[in-house]
């Protein structure tokens, strides 16, 4: 009996072992697929499809990310009515769960997705209960769009903040993406998506545009380089440039040339106007690398903006540090005028004209106004801080009435701002190094007359189609940016 | 000790544990908790040393474990059963320790036999009996004295475990040894099928009777495995497993229940909020749980699943302890199953010998059903888990199938002057030491 007794121990060993693989077939191998699944209670909420997440929200009421039944497995699914228009704001949320999810939906998933809240009396604990909660943010959808048509086709971004507060008023960029197509519940389409968007190269458009996309900022760099005349070399205030075209630099042969080769030369409020190279290269050599470094690293250079997109998402704007200009004098030229190694992301350019308008305090940047409990509830409302000291506020006043210069009698006025409105910006063309064609900027704040508190600030870059060499920042960046304006203004045509 | 001592720690942390996930606060009994794992780990190990103190040491201390983990499983979902489960605790371990202290030689059992067969009769026929009887979720198993609910069939098991193993024992020669030709076969003596078809006919008889396939299954699987260890005739077993089948069959077409059981078991999800809802909700607890669990208390099962703390405790213990945990429940199983046929292998008598295996199958085979059921390995049949479901019957039952397979052990671990223990090389048959009883 006891060969049996044996027998029958290795037929219970064998079935345990099938329970065993069974289990491990439930809960490891199909586990993702049931955790989906449709028949999940509707108390589950582990898997991020089996409850509506909260809606996303622009300032003017228009949704931008909601949650919709599907028919599939995945009990709901993200959908985004604009699409690509937001895709750098919203982001997405990835279904099938190949993809971490992006912007907004990553930044505030905690409130989006099913939360418990914070309970703050005796009652709330009695009454606790888990919901999904909205984000509002300060993005005005009706700006959006006029900032999307205002750039077109042209590959580059345009941002607005209210420099007051730090909210972002309209941030796009091109190329955008359609976050729709990565929040679909049919796995293949998504991945083949995701695969076709390059997502390991640094132009995808899956880089946002505004915030981790970096150019030469060119002449817009000016401001940067005055400011630092007024906080750091006062005695340059009278400084007045020799009227030349090209000049000569320490070190090289090689000599530094105006756009176009004009020649220019003037006091200070001369030289901002004209964008003039060779007047700023004289001054950043007088100021040296030192003072150049910390006046825009006071303005936020080599600091990431702490705005409200996953860390991943933003990088900051890099200014070369003092030493490496050590066996490079003519760099220091080229660095006053934006060239050379200098680089930033259209946000930072932004956050410069924020700071000029703000009397040189740069609120930090943010895209969240408030987030709202179902019953519509504010659970938390964002509170305007500063992020930057950039600079006094008599500088960020003297800066400001050069910038109007700019408008009124400089590389700015082809614009064709109304006259009634008083526009403090600045222009910028750079060479870019990897792009035959330059790169087009404008930074522009208003109303920024003597007494006036300027309402928005905004910057735009546009990069050069190839075949279109021939444009400066005034030319092409300069329609976008007032088009932009002028509607967050409310003067829009 | 050690191994109680451990069991008793896991059990007190996954109370404190589930109690900090509910209610965010230590239990306000924690103490008289802790005081009471201590006595009982302590009086089980007094008892065991006092009675059967070579009997295999690994039984206990696993069946304490899987028994505090029910109650922690069933605290959360149902704290009134929970105390309830604690009670009968206290019990099955009293009976436990009543059966070590009164049956003093695994032989004084088979004096008992016919008895035993009544008793067993007795017991499984009373669900029916108008009055005590009563329907629970479809099926007649249980009977009540006033407040107290109790499924007869659980004690009826142990009953038959003993007589079958008495009966067989003595008609060993009869079931084993050809004397009919058919054909050119030969056959054991057709009468000897009797008790097969006696056996069927109960099974048949309780399916009907009493709407519930899970524990005729159970006693017809442990009456084939004890009949097969006897004989170690293939034939009883495809015999006994075609009557089983056609018997389904046939109740597949008469019963509604056994019908759904077995479609739902093909396919659940045809009728995903029908029928098939608990074997899904099954399932996706399982999922839910995934590799590592949602950890003790966090788990939904307890509160979405129906019958979460009888038929379905262990898809709570796999969603809120993840595979993890569920493995080491199978394991548990598989350890005392193991220890159990150990004993068995090791008895002093043929009876003692048949006892000890079929008690272990009936724990085993029991065990194995639901969870296997749980998880659609087979389809889901109303048995409880051992030592871990919630219900008095179960419990005390299993505690007293532990005390009688702890007296085989120790009576086959005692050191006796001549070693009785048949070695594996030798044939077993041959080297039996002591005689069937006439």
């Amino acid at each position: 009996m006891n060969r049996r007794i044996r027998a029958f121990a290795l037929v219970s060993l064998a079935c345990f072992g099938l329970l065993l693989l069974q289990l491990g077939n439930l809960q490891v191998r199909q586990a993702t697929a049931l955790q989906h699944s449709k028949y999940q209670p509707s108390a589950y909420t582990g898997g991020p499809f089996e409850q509506p997440r909260g809606e996303i929200v622009s300032s003017d009421g228009v949704v931008l990310a909601e949650s919709i039944p599907s028919t599939s497995d995945y009990r709901y699914f993200r959908h985004y009515p604009d699409g690509p228009l937001f895709a750098g704001i919203t982001g997405y949320y990835d279904v099938t769960g190949s993809s971490a999810p992006y912007g907004m939906e990553a930044e505030y998933n905690h409130y989006l997705s099913p939360n418990t809240p914070v309970v703050h009396n005796l009652q709330g604990i009695l009454t606790e209960r888990t919901g999904t909660d909205s984000v509002e943010i300060t993005v005005s959808a009706a700006l959006q769009k006029v900032a999307a048509e205002a750039l077109g086709s042209y590959r580059g971004a345009v941002v607005a903040i209210d420099p007051r507060t730090g909210a972002i008023l309209a941030a796009y960029s091109s190329p955008t993406y359609n976050p729709n197509k990565l929040s679909s519940t049919d796995a293949k389409a998504v991945d083949d998506y995701y695969t076709s968007l390059n997502p390991d190269t640094g132009d995808s458009p899956l880089v946002n545009g505004v915030t981790a996309q970096r150019y030469p900022p060119g002449s817009t760099f000016k401001v940067i380089t005055t400011s630092a005349i007024f906080d750091h070399e006062p005695s340059l205030e009278t400084f007045v440039a020799p009227e030349a075209s090209s000049i000569s630099l320490p070190d090289t042969v090689l000599r530094l040339h105006n756009f176009g080769y004009e020649t220019c030369g003037g006091g200070l409020a001369v030289d901002l106007a004209q964008s003039c190279d060779t007047a700023f290269a004289k001054i950043g050599l007088q100021l040296g690398a030192k003072r150049l470094y910390d006046e825009a690293t006071s303005f936020g250079f080599n600091k990431v903006p702490p705005i409200d997109l996953p860390t991943d998402e933003v990088i900051p704007a890099v200014f070369p540090s003092t030493a490496s200009f050590a066996g490079n004098i003519p760099g220091i030229a080229y660095s006053a005028i934006g060239q050379e190694n200098v680089a930033e992301t259209a946000l930072q350019d932004a956050l410069i004209a924020s700071g000029i308008a703000d009397k040189g305090t740069i609120m930090a940047p943010h895209f969240m106004s408030r987030v709202v409990d179902a019953a519509g509830n504010v659970v938390k409302r964002y509170t305007p801080h500063p992020w930057l000291e950039a600079t006094s506020p008599t500088t960020a006043g003297e800066v400001r009435t050069l910038m109007l210069g700019v408008v009124t009698n400089g590389t700015a006025s082809l614009v064709g701002f109304p006259p009634s409105l008083n526009v403090a910006a600045k222009t910028g063309t750079a060479q870019t190094p990897d792009s035959p064609c330059n790169d087009d900027w404008l930074i522009a704040t208003a109303p920024a007359g003597p007494g006036e508190t300027p309402t928005v600030a905004v910057a735009a870059v546009v990069v050069q189609p190839t075949g279109q060499c021939d444009g400066t920042g005034a030319a092409v960046a300069g329609p976008i940016v007032k088009t932009v304006l002028l509607a967050a203004l409310g003067m829009g045509s | 000790m050690g191994l109680l001592a451990v069991g008793a720690i896991v059990v007190l942390s996954a109370t404190l544990m589930a109690s900090l996930a509910t209610t965010d606060a230590l239990p306000d009994h924690v103490i008289a908790f802790l005081a009471a794992l201590v006595v009982i780990a302590v009086g089980v190990q007094v008892v065991n040393r006092w009675c059967v103190p070579h009997a295999d040491p690994v039984i206990v201390p696993v069946a304490l474990f899987l028994n505090g983990l029910g109650y922690v499983m069933i605290e959360r979902g149902d704290p009134t059963r929970a105390g309830q489960q604690l009670a009968w605790t206290a019990i099955g371990l009293g009976l436990y320790t009543l059966v070590l202290v009164v049956i003093r030689r695994s032989r004084d059992l088979e004096r008992y036999r016919y008895l035993l067969a009544g008793f067993a009769f007795l017991l499984l026929i009373s669900p029916l009996l108008p009055g005590i009887g009563e329907n629970i979720n479809g099926a007649r198993l249980w009977v009540h004295f006033s407040t107290i609910e109790f499924q007869p069939v659980e004690i009826a098991k142990l009953a038959l475990v003993i007589f079958f193993a008495s009966y067989f024992v003595d008609k060993r020669e009869l079931l084993t040894i050809a004397t009919r030709r058919f054909g050119n076969r030969l056959l054991p003596d057709v009468r000897a099928l009797g008790p097969i078809l006696v056996a069927g006919a109960m099974a048949l008889l309780i399916i009907i009777a009493e709407h519930d396939i899970g524990f005729s299954l159970l006693l017809f699987a442990v009456f084939l495995v004890m009949l097969w260890m006897t004989t170690g005739r293939w034939s009883y077993v495809a015999i006994g497993v075609v009557v089983f089948v056609v018997a389904t069959f046939a109740a597949s077409h008469v019963l509604g229940q056994v019908n759904e059981r077995i479609t739902d078991w093909i396919n659940p999800w045809a009728h995903a909020s029908g029928t098939g809802y608990q074997p899904i909700q099954g399932e996706l607890a399982f999922a839910r749980g995934g590799l590592w669990g949602t950890g003790i208390g966090f788990g939904i099962a307890a509160r979405v699943l129906p019958v979460s703390s009888s038929d379905f405790v262990f898809a709570v213990i796999g969603e809120e302890l993840g595979l993890v945990g569920a493995a080491a429940v199978v394991c548990c199983y598989g350890i005392i199953v193991g220890a159990g046929l150990r004993a068995a292998r090791r008895a002093r008598s043929e009876f003692a010998r048949l006892v000890a295996a079929g008690l272990t199958a009936t724990l085993g085979i029991q065990a194995f059903l639901i969870m296997a059921g749980n998880t659609r390995l087979l389809p889901l049949t109303g048995v409880t888990l051992p030592f871990v479901s919630y219900g008095g019957s179960s419990l005390v039952a299993n505690w007293v199938l532990l005390a009688l397979l702890m007296r085989i052990s120790h009576e086959g671990n005692q050191p006796v002057a001549v070693p009785a223990v048949p070695s594996w090389s030798s044939n077993d048959e041959a080297t039996t030491t002591v005689a069937p009883v006439p």
